[in-house]
């Protein structure tokens, strides 16, 4: 029995990871190999790919792709825990919104995002923020608002309100107590919620794509525009690598942090 | 607070990564030869002495996947982030509100000649700088082809499956001959599941996505049997022989397994992928495959097997599909001024030569092309095909003829998909067009 | 002294709200106003008022419904698809997981990839002439099928959706198993039921809530999707294979139809809520019948 679950799980694991697998291996095969040998064994394994990207890189700049993706997830995901975080404790301790913005913040993502994608589209264009890093962060930022609302808001309900009413007879101010006091004691589940924000910012594809043009494209805009690199046809060999390169960070995130992403991930989906 | 420190540092990388560009920004067509030639052109044009520093010519390139949709979308929101841009004859009706009109150096007619300027042309006025000519060849196996037309037994089989599938006995001929119906005779002869000797899985490799492009190389099929978008009054006329052939001809290849499964995901660049496997004997394409798929380093199978002869012939004669590509002046363009010295050196002989050396495919006088005829036999029957078999639907330069190519490669890939029927497919073209068109 | 806290409430939640104001009622506003003007491209902020033309050019179209439909069956079948393997896997494999819980962060991995990329993947793993599949399948099956025809699309993206998120489903119906209690399992083991009892009499009534929730959440994911279907069919022949949210995103950019897309937006937009408020009843009442 147990043999039989062993085989289960690698079934699951390869077939769940079969598409990062597959490119992954590409990505070691020199373009010739690529186009007379597509099984899973790779005769003359060679980085030529890895090194192509960056030989072109004057046209298909990856590192500018992969910052803009990190500039972007970054300010994003912060900026949904600094907007959060204040917010999810006056919901907790006074109540305050717990009616209607709660339910609010966390149906939002129920809500097809194109929704608000035209009408975004249209005002960025007039203010400026269309094909800029911060533009996109503002709406990662929205993105990632339902799960760290919701997140950050179970995880301060989990804290004793003995401490603040302590805190409260020693004098100390709302403010102050949010910071010298909640801050440290949250600081795990902000750290979780930012990198689960991070993740969930880095992998967005629909503004990324309608929003940016050069100057902020990310990498998941990106690595489409290497399929087209060549006139004569598809380089897959590059455009295997980059996609290896593009979803490494998450993934390396996902490795490390995995058992409190999958906290995270349960938390937020019952509680939300 | 490190979070809050960090992203400040960052809100300033960004302010500053977008600051300080006062060089000339061009907007060019990505991924194909016209990017590798229009970079060269700009390199050569930044080295000489007397162009400023300030109007050193800087390209950008995006996806050509919504090429035409997101340029629409920044040049009708007023960006500035590209003071020239790229036009082609089929989209200028559409820009040209949010253009600037371009007045060309004397000589530029030496250079291009009248014909091929109005390709750059709207309500009279000259828009742009016509690079590139596209239009489209019949690809074609060389060594295949050639054993065709001398092998016996390979004629016999030629004649069997004609006879069984197409109901006539067909002997081969040479594809400058060909009719649609030798190019169907010899794209089921080289389809192994017809064929089981043939030396190719595919006869052919049709481009069949939902995407415009793919509309324009299939109206060539429309045109030689006579067919147009509209008559001279304006009535649409989709709905005739003409469109029905054309549509029933791609329908029959692929349910005969003519061309790869996936063909209605195909553009561009996954049917040169085909070909260039050396699974396919005939593919009708871009003229801008060619160098490409004749470079051994690029495609070892194909390369120096490749014929090219234009499209097949039908009642009405030979066509190919015509349109121009070129630069043209935004309308918020920041750096104007110099925007426009670049554009009056590209409509030099000198800077086209520079461009057609590295690839580009502009259509060049005679005088113009002479010093690099040599380097570019083919620009010579660029020019010849475009002068003798070339064609431009009837509304195909109107401001809405985007709309009707997207329009029609909605329609007909459902028809090719078996999503929907013939009639259906041509009365919701015709009833869409007739919006579209109407005056 | 309550006052006070109210107050300094209604400061903690103000920047959230202000921001909420800004992203999302701005556009909410925009939406309104151009779902029922005619407007394009070029007269962007001259609309003129037409009244519902929009929403019935949107409701009379075919391709709209078409996408309606696929979207629905997409979200249901990959709902379903997802929390059966993944309640599945979640208890067949627990025995394993509760030993080597690091066995979890290959099941999860999928999760991280991008959507996007995911398709963009496919269309290099299913290539004809150059993925792995179609060379299996050419090698040890003698032909390969079109994975991406008409005929096979819907339920190539369906199988690459499941795929990638069944991990999703698995990683919370686990985590529900897991909180069983054991002493209510081991109850029941004394009154004799066996593993089948158990599971259907026990296990999953507890795990009911959880399942709902799963079936809800990926409901949604798997309805509104856009980037793994863009990336790897696009619109697909015909239109075969768009999405609602392909659907506006074309009629907005390849049409230039802004009031329809528009309008169809905020059809989209009324359907979740109302999908939203049918979901919440059903859990008051649940809550309800439990307390």
């Amino acid at each position: 029995m147990t043999a039989l679950r062993w085989i289960v799980f690698a079934i699951a694991v390869l077939a769940m990871n079969f598409p990062v697998i597959s490119t992954l291996i590409t990505s070691f095969k020199s373009e010739a190999e690529i186009a007379g040998n597509p099984s899973w064994w790779i005769e003359a394994p060679t980085l030529a790919n890895y090194q192509g990207i960056f030989a072109i890189a004057d046209r298909f700049d990856i590192l500018h792709y992969l910052w803009n993706s990190f500039a972007s997830s970054i300010l994003g995901a912060g900026l949904s825990l600094l907007l959060a975080f204040p917010a999810a404790y006056a919901m907790v301790r006074f109540e305050t919104g717990q009616k209607w913005l709660l339910p609010l913040v966390a149906n939002l993502r129920a809500i097809p995002l194109i929704v608000f994608a035209i009408p975004l589209y249209l005002v960025y264009a007039r203010v400026g923020l269309l094909d800029t890093e911060l533009g996109l962060a503002l709406i990662l930022c929205i993105v990632n608002l339902p799960l760290v609302l919701v997140l950050l808001a179970a995880s301060l309900r989990d804290l004793p309100a003995e401490l603040d009413e302590a805190a409260r007879v020693d004098g100390a101010s709302t403010f102050g107590l949010l910071w010298r006091i909640v801050l440290p004691l949250a600081t795990p589940a902000l750290a979780t919620t930012m990198v689960l924000g991070f993740v969930y910012a880095w992998n967005e594809f629909l503004f990324a794509l309608m929003l940016t043009t050069r100057n902020a494209v990310t990498t998941t805009v990106g690595a489409s525009f290497f399929f087209a690199a060549s006139g004569g046809g598809v380089r897959w060999g590059t455009a295997a690598a980059v996609m290896v390169l593009s979803v490494l960070p998450p993934m390396v995130l996902g490795l490390l942090l995995y058992r409190r992403i999958g906290q995270s991930l349960a938390a937020g989906a019952v509680k939300g | 607070m490190t979070i809050a420190r960090l992203a400040s540092a960052l809100l300033a990388a960004c302010a500053l990564s977008s600051a300080a560009q006062a060089e000339v920004t061009v907007l060019g067509w990505p991924g194909g030869p016209e990017e590798s030639a229009l970079r060269e052109a700009a390199n050569a044009y930044n080295a000489k002495g007397d162009v400023a520093e300030a109007d050193k010519v800087e390209l950008i390139f995006f996806n050509r996947d919504g090429f035409w949709d997101k340029l629409q979308t920044d040049l009708a929101a007023g960006s500035g982030e590209f003071d020239l841009n790229l036009l082609a004859t089929y989209a200028i009706g559409r820009y040209a509100p949010f253009m600037e009109p371009v007045m060309l150096p004397d000589t530029a007619p030496q250079v291009f000649g009248e014909k091929v300027l109005t390709t750059m042309q709207f309500d009279g006025a000259q828009y742009g700088v016509p690079t590139d000519l596209s239009l489209h060849f019949m690809y074609f196996r060389k060594d295949l082809i050639d054993q065709l037309l001398s092998d016996p037994a390979w004629q016999e089989r030629y004649k069997e499956i004609s006879a069984e599938k197409l109901g006539q006995a067909m002997t081969p001929v040479r594809p400058d001959q060909w009719t649609w119906n030798d190019y169907q005779a010899t794209t089921l002869f080289f389809t192994k599941s017809v064929n089981p000797d043939s030396p190719t899985r595919y006869g052919t490799v049709l481009q069949m996505k939902n995407l415009l492009f793919n509309i324009m190389v299939w109206h060539s099929t429309v045109r030689s049997n006579g067919g147009d978008w509209m008559d001279e009054e304006g009535n649409i006329t989709v709905d005739s022989a003409a469109f029905r052939e054309g549509l029933e001809l791609y329908k029959n290849l692929y349910d005969e397994g003519t061309t790869p499964k996936d063909s209605l995901t195909y553009e561009f660049a996954e049917a040169n992928a085909a070909f260039g496997s050396g699974q396919v004997a005939t593919m009708l394409q871009w003229n801008a495959a060619f160098p490409d798929l004749n470079d051994p380093a690029k495609a070892p199978t194909v390369a120096g097997k490749i014929g090219t002869v234009a499209p097949p012939a039908g009642e009405a004669g030979r066509f190919t599909h015509i349109h121009g590509l070129g630069l043209g002046l935004n309308k918020a363009a920041q750096n104007k001024e110099g925007a426009v010295k670049f554009l009056n050196w590209l409509a030099t002989a000198e800077a086209m030569q520079v461009y057609a050396k590295a690839g580009g495919a502009p259509a060049l006088t005679a005088q113009a092309l002479q010093p690099i005829a040599e380097q570019r036999p083919d620009l010579a029957q660029l020019g010849d095909y475009a002068g003798q078999y070339g064609f431009v639907m009837n509304g195909g330069a109107s401001a809405k003829a985007l709309s009707v190519y997207e329009l029609q490669a909605e329609q007909f890939t459902g028809y090719w998909a078996g999503q929907k029927s013939l009639d259906e497919a041509l009365a919701a073209t015709a009833e869409g067009m007739a919006g579209l068109l109407k005056k | 002294m309550q006052c006070a806290l109210a107050r300094d409430g209604r400061i903690l939640v103000a920047p959230l709200t202000i921001f909420l104001l800004a992203m999302l009622g701005l556009p909410l506003v925009v939406d309104l106003i151009y779902s029922v003007s005619a407007v394009e491209f070029a007269t962007i902020l001259s609309p003129e008022f037409v009244g519902l033309a929009n929403y019935a050019s949107a409701l009379s179209s075919e391709s709209f419904w078409r996408a309606a439909w696929f979207s629905l069956r997409f979200g249901l079948l990959c709902a379903t698809a997802q929390v059966l393997i993944g309640l599945f896997l979640a208890i067949f494999l627990e025995p394993l997981l509760a030993r080597r819980p690091w066995l979890m962060a290959f099941l999860m991995l999928p999760m991280m990839v991008a959507p996007a990329l995911v398709g963009l993947m496919y269309r290099l793993v299913l290539h004809e002439f150059v993925g792995v599949v179609p060379w299996f399948m050419f090698t040890y099956v003698g032909d390969s099928p079109s994975f991406l025809g008409p005929d096979n699309a819907f339920k190539t993206l369906v199988v690459v959706e499941v795929l990638q998120w069944t991990p999703f489903a698995l990683l919370i119906l686990y985590s529900a198993y897991v909180s069983i209690p054991a002493d209510v399992r081991e109850a029941a083991a004394i009154d004799g039921a066996g593993t089948w009892r158990r599971l259907v009499s026990i296990d999953l009534p507890l795990m009911g809530p959880a399942i709902g929730a799963t079936f809800f959440i990926r409901f949604i994911d798997s309805f509104r999707v856009f980037d793994n279907v863009y990336t790897l069919t696009g619109a697909g022949a015909g239109g075969s294979t768009a999405t609602m949210s392909i659907w506006v995103y074309e009629a907005f950019f390849k049409s230039g139809d802004i009031g329809r897309a528009v309008a169809a937006s905020m059809l989209l937009l009324a359907a979740s809520w109302l999908v939203l408020s049918v979901v919440h009843r059903l859990s008051q009442r649940r809550a309800g019948a439990s307390a």
